[in-house]
């Protein structure tokens, strides 16, 4: 027997002390868990589509990439098909929507005889430049916006869409 | 441009430029013998006008689909259609069917027909390359009545 006994009510004390310490960590662990959960999310896949083409395979010469995605519009979810026009300038690779700045058509690059490198819209006759830049006198009133360009394994991956930062 | 509220209060501040009406007509029939084919061809003609819109959209507005069946069909009056659209501000109606009948109205109207290719059985990318090759065939079609202006 040691000199320092522990009492009966001692004995109490320390075991209510610690159930008691459980059962409320136990209460207030999940609504902490809760209430900091919107921290803890993870963003879904970094906003990067993943494309079939390869990061070598691309020239100076634009290409179309087509990519597609999973949009969610309330409960309606669908596979929406989007496209890029790609190319090498430099060393950076630059890929720029397709989507005409005036009335939303589908741009083109080199489908005009009369004015060859340069995008195309076939609508109204909209021309950009291959950097995107709006040829003045054409209906449309903005650059061609551009997509953010990232890379994983060799191919080549798109993001969100951004106002033209080579203009 | 699609029908809907949005595109058509542009359509209304912007008519010179979405100067073009897109309607497909769509057969329906109900026999047992056709209501397959009848929904393959109007799944094609939907796939393919919203193709359309999406390359053309500033310049086009597709309608909502004209459908019909055998019994009605003769109580659909195309030209009224087409002349009431002209009203509207439109300067090129164009149809666009899988319906091979209506081509024996093409001195009247503006037609396109384009025979049904079933698409459900194909994968995606190989419908996405029967939906350019038919695009093609539409293009011209479209550029001529543009150049008229």
């Amino acid at each position: 027997m040691s000199n320092n006994r522990v009492t009966r009510r001692q004995f109490l004390n320390y075991t209510l002390t610690g159930v008691g310490g459980f059962m409320a960590a136990g209460m207030l662990m999940p609504m902490v868990r809760f209430a900091i959960d919107p921290a803890l999310q993870t963003k879904a896949e970094g906003d990067f589509v993943q494309t079939s083409t390869k990061i070598a395979d691309i020239t100076e010469e634009p290409v179309k990439v087509d990519f597609s995605f999973e949009q969610v519009d309330a409960w309606y979810k669908s596979e929406v098909t989007d496209a890029a026009w790609v190319y090498k300038s430099g060393d950076i690779i630059v890929a720029l929507s397709p989507v005409c700045k005036h009335l939303g058509c589908t741009v083109n690059w080199n489908s005009d005889q009369a004015h060859p490198n340069q995008f195309f819209c076939a609508c109204h006759g909209g021309r950009y430049e291959k950097n995107g830049k709006n040829i003045p006198g054409t209906p449309p009133t903005g650059p061609l916006d551009e997509y953010e360009v990232s890379e994983k394994d060799g191919f080549l991956l798109l993001g969100k869409k951004i106002a033209n930062t080579l203009v | 441009m699609i029908f809907s509220v949005k595109d058509v209060q542009q359509f209304q501040t912007q008519k010179d430029f979405i100067d073009t009406a897109i309607i497909p007509l769509l057969s329906i029939n109900f026999d047992d013998s056709s209501i397959k084919q009848s929904s393959s061809a109007a799944e094609f003609m939907m796939s393919l006008t919203n193709f359309i819109e999406q390359q053309f959209k500033g310049r086009l507005m597709v309608m909502p689909p004209f459908s019909y069946t055998e019994e009605t069909k003769k109580g659909l009056d195309i030209n009224a259609i087409k002349d009431e659209l002209h009203r509207g501000g439109f300067k090129h109606v164009l149809f666009i069917t899988s319906d091979h009948s209506w081509t024996s109205l093409s001195n009247q109207i503006d037609i396109i027909w384009l025979p049904a290719i079933p698409l459900e059985s194909m994968d995606k990318s190989v419908k996405k390359s029967v939906l350019d090759e038919q695009l093609k065939q539409v293009i011209p079609v479209l550029s001529s009545k543009w150049s008229q202006v």
